[in-house]
């Protein structure tokens, strides 16, 4: 038994009554980062993460992350410490400044033990588009199935017991799809919860920052570290976070849960959906109140194209300072758009590339009425009906993706009901900015499913307390993957 | 066939905030390149724009010279290109909702005051400043992000004079209100001219050139003089105008074509996600405005209805903030304004003209200056002295009171004394009474001379006249 196996919760535990150091900890979590053969690190930071660690001698009780290794997506901005996104254009990219999540955990005296790997530039939901190569799902050893992206890395790391906790960022669903498929709490708070300075971003008004842990619990203490405004950040809420410790507690006795009929009869797994029936039951049995509802079919149906159109519109202009002449591998050319030109091409890939296509087509004058604009009226017309379910309900449940996580060989027909709504709804949480979480559901074939839960906008307290009652039901609360455990 | 010229202005105003528009790093002018800068500036990843507010407030107040609609909600827009000058690959500015619309101003010129409407005001950012040498650039990273102001005029100036007076009435607002430096010699103020000409009575526009790199507002002028002799040229002989971005060569005289320009770029767009609209609330724009530094038309009509200035003086003052904060200071010091503008557009605007410097580097500070005045206006000493004084008060930087007595500069005002050195004269110059009775004036002349002459030029000299007069009426 290693105390890496354990939640941040009980490694506290531990730590303050001096069973376990921090430089212990760190040194398994190293080993294991070493050992993992899931392609998950971009870079393990053993010199960093021992030095940090050494330093930390008397266990801080009320500091619940005191000495707790974790990691991070590598488009967190890292002061020294080089950060790609993934992406080759950034190799060599020494960042000069910290993310302030980085800085937040830094002040708690977090260890970051590593940077994990990602679809490039987190655009991408399969875990194999970043530049060096796939990620594998923990839960397979035969390493066919995919663990999902974009945050890949991240995600295999706490599932394979590294450690605990993780950062991630999601602008689709890229911390809760792999969490789903990783047997993971992921969370992504309310658009403006958590500081997205320092994220390398993707289209800034579907980003968010969002992270792993193996227990509901643990995710409330993650969220309550991250949860602030900040002036780097003009899009970060003023409003003061919830005390997230606490109201995880509540009940759900009165709530209003609300299942949108036409999602959950998208084309499921037989076997989510049973896991998925049985524990709505369970929930009524507690008090909840759960109704169906009805959503507009042809809405659902256009999640996908509104994000692709919306998320590559934003994503070219934000890769456009990527040119290769102020950071990254120097390029030089007789002109700077020759010079920029070769940077572009020599360091995206073919699908990034694409996706710069896609976004700039949807932004030309001539295409921004019928692309651009109408799919941030489409986001809008998505939006309000979400706003009038949550008039009258508190929560919205959904399983978190049509099955487990898909094998890389797989082919997914992008124009089938199981991709249009089952595989993609977790983006609405995304259009409008809604707190979601997914956790795990139940077990098929031994790899996980999950099932997302979603709330009002900065109300991440009762999102977190609906995910603890669901973790009680199905009792899959810190799982690992087997054999990772290398004790 | 006569042709007319439509013109329309571009104004580029370069801020003097503390900080950038949408980083923390300081605006500087002249600091070592790429000192002033933070990551945001170089576009590294993850860096997010916030918003400058006394730029906007800055952006209020020009608006409110401009007689324009405030937009009470602010809004940004990425306009995207690549360029090695622009660290992003876009620019943060205003696109569909410029922070003010539909402004006007009075310009002066051949015909008489025109009003001239403004399209729109926006606020932007500046991009990196290029060097450029033989076969390398070097970029600067200093002006990256430093608050802009965009006024775009309507199409309707119509000569070199008008356009000349246009951006010299942009230059007062932004001097006046400290918003900034306003040298167009320096790029703080920049002006890209558009102008076409077609038949007089026409409707339709003809083929636009755009001129750029104007570095005075004097060149505005010839710039856009030879620019319509140039098409005038060029349509009367048969020929098109072709559309295209030239520059004014100051050395040249002319306007030199930099590259042809098409309508076909096109900047993709989108509102900026990382800056959610802002909310202006009537006080704060009410408050932005009532705090304004006073205008320069405000100040003419203060100098003329208050302070009893000539037009023509007060004219003089305000075409500098500078000269008007030096008058402001005289006035406040208690030198009476008349005597304070004479000086100040006489000797003292004489001096700075000689040594071809502004008035920030004149050597005598308000106090000193204003007491100088004072010894006049009570009659210390002469007019004449004080002008001597004023030479001598370069090399000392003594009082002007106790110079002048050092140097006897003391005026006798005393009329005892004085008649009777008059007397004095009258005696000794019968000759010259004698033709003043015949009615000669230049004897007057002389006899108030000889009693110059007689005090070594001390007499206050219209005290003097006066007692001449007075004494030959009683012979």
């Amino acid at each position: 038994m290693s105390y890496l196996d354990l939640t941040i919760k009980e490694i506290h535990e531990a730590l303050v009554a001096k069973k376990v150091t921090p430089l212990e900890l760190v040194k398994q979590a190293l080993e294991r980062a070493k050992a993992n053969t899931d392609n998950a690190f971009e870079i393990i930071l053993d010199q960093e993460a021992l030095a940090h660690a050494s330093a930390l001698v008397e266990p801080e009780i009320d500091n619940l992350l005191w000495g707790i290794p974790y990691v991070a997506k590598d488009n967190f901005s890292t002061k020294d410490i080089p950060t790609t996104g993934g992406s080759n254009i950034l190799n060599g990219y020494v960042p000069l400044f910290d993310a302030t999540v980085i800085n937040l955990l830094k002040q708690k005296n977090a260890i970051l033990i590593g940077k994990t790997t990602l679809d490039e530039l987190a655009m991408g939901g399969t875990g194999k588009s970043g530049h060096k190569g796939k990620t594998f799902n923990p839960y397979d050893k035969t390493k066919q199935r995919m663990i999902g992206g974009s945050s890949s890395g991240s995600a295999a790391a706490v599932s394979a017991g590294i450690v605990p906790f993780s950062l991630g960022s999601d602008t689709g669903d890229s911390v809760r799809k792999p969490a789903s498929y990783a047997g993971l709490v992921g969370v992504k708070p309310t658009w403006g919860r958590i500081s997205r300075y320092g994220l390398f971003p993707f289209a800034p008004s579907l980003d968010h920052v969002g992270f792993f842990t193996r227990s509901a619990y643990d995710a409330a203490i993650v969220l309550a570290s991250l949860a602030q405004s900040d002036p780097n950040d003009a899009t970060c809420s003023q409003t003061a976070p919830e005390n997230y410790m606490q109201s995880i507690g509540q009940s759900l006795a009165g709530k209003r849960i609300a299942i949108i009929e036409e999602i959950v009869k998208s084309k499921h797994r037989p076997e989510v959906i049973k896991a998925f029936d049985a524990l709505v039951e369970q929930l009524k049995n507690d008090g909840a109140i759960v109704t169906i509802v009805k959503f507009r079919r042809d809405l659902l149906e256009a999640i996908f194209p509104i994000y692709i159109t919306i998320s590559c519109a934003e994503a070219t202009s934000n890769a456009a300072n990527l040119d290769g002449i102020k950071f990254g591998p120097p390029t030089w050319g007789a002109t700077y758009e020759d010079a920029m030109r070769q940077a572009r091409t020599a360091g995206f890939s073919e699908l990034i590339k694409r996706r710069f296509v896609i976004g700039s087509y949807a932004l030309l004058r001539e295409n921004q009425d019928v692309l651009f604009l109408r799919a941030q009226k489409g986001r809008r017309l998505i939006v309000e009906q979400l706003n009038n379910i949550y008039q009258d309900h508190d929560l919205i449940l959904a399983p978190s993706a049509p099955s487990i996580a898909p094998k890389f060989e797989d082919k997914t027909d992008q124009l089938s009901d199981e991709y249009l709504i089952a595989d993609n709804h977790l983006v609405l949480g995304n259009f409008g900015g809604f707190p979601g979480i997914t956790l795990p559901l139940g077990m098929l074939n031994d790899m996980p499913f999950g099932i997302h839960v979603m709330g009002r906008p900065f109300e991440e307290g009762l999102v977190l307390a609906a995910a603890q009652s669901i973790e009680k039901h199905t009792g899959l609360r810190n799982i690992i993957a087997p054999g990772e455990v290398n004790s | 066939m006569n042709f007319e010229a439509v013109i329309g202005l571009e104004i580029h105003v370069e801020m003097n905030t503390k900080s950038k528009m949408f980083s923390a790093a300081p605006v500087t002018f002249g600091a070592p390149p790429n000192s002033a800068t933070l990551p945001i500036d170089l576009a590294h990843p993850g860096t997010m724009p916030t918003l400058n507010k006394q730029a906007v407030i800055n952006a209020i107040r020009v608006c409110s010279a401009l007689h324009m609609d405030i937009d009470h909600q602010l809004w940004f827009d990425r306009k995207n290109y690549f360029y090695s000058d622009l660290p992003k690959g876009y620019q943060i500015t205003q696109n569909e909702r410029p922070i003010g619309k539909n402004g006007y101003l009075f310009v002066n010129g051949e015909f008489g005051p025109r009003r001239i409407n403004i399209t729109r005001l926006h606020l932007e950012e500046d991009t990196a400043m290029q060097h450029h040498f033989y076969d390398y650039t070097l970029l600067d990273y200093n002006r990256a992000g430093i608050p802009l102001i965009e006024i775009v005029s309507e199409p309707e100036i119509k000569t070199g004079k008008e356009a000349a007076d246009y951006v010299d009435k942009i230059r007062s607002i932004v001097t006046f209100t400290d918003i900034s430096t306003g040298k167009m010699e320096e790029g703080s103020l920049r002006c890209d001219v558009n102008i076409s000409l077609r038949p007089i009575g026409a409707t339709k526009f003809g083929t636009k050139v755009e001129i750029k790199n104007i570095n005075s507002i004097n060149n505005v002028a010839k710039a856009v003089d030879y620019e319509i002799a140039r098409q005038t040229e060029v349509l009367l002989s048969g020929k098109n105008v072709i559309q295209e971005t030239r520059r004014y060569d100051d050395a040249l005289k002319e306007t030199v074509s930099m590259r042809l320009k098409t309508d076909s770029v096109d900047y993709k767009y989108f509102t900026e996600p990382n800056l959610i609209p802002v909310k202006l609330t009537e006080a704060f724009v009410a408050d932005a405005i009532a705090t304004c530094p006073e205008l320069a038309e405000a100040k003419y009509a203060r100098y003329i209805s208050q302070l009893g200035l000539g037009e023509y003086d007060a004219s003089l003052l305000i075409a500098s903030k500078e000269t008007c904060q030096y008058f402001d200071e005289l006035v406040t010091l208690g030198a009476p304004a008349k005597i304070a503008s004479n000086w100040l557009n006489g000797e003292i605007s004489g001096y700075l003209n000689k040594n071809q410097i502004s008035i920030e580097l004149f050597p005598i500070n308000a106090s000193r200056m204003a007491q100088l005045l004072k010894l006049i206006d009570n009659g210390t000493i002469s007019n004449k002295q004080g002008r001597d004084l004023f030479a001598r008060m370069f090399e000392s930087q003594q009082d002007p009171a106790q110079l002048a007595s050092q140097l006897g500069m003391t005026q006798i005002s005393d009329e005892g004394a004085l008649l009777e050195v008059v007397t004095a004269v009258l005696n000794e110059n019968a000759q010259s009474i004698a033709d003043y009775k015949a009615g000669k004036d230049r004897a007057l002349g002389f006899l108030v001379g000889q009693v110059m002459k007689r005090t070594m030029g001390k007499a206050n000299p219209g005290l003097a006249s006066q007692l001449v007069k007075q004494e030959l009426e009683k012979r």
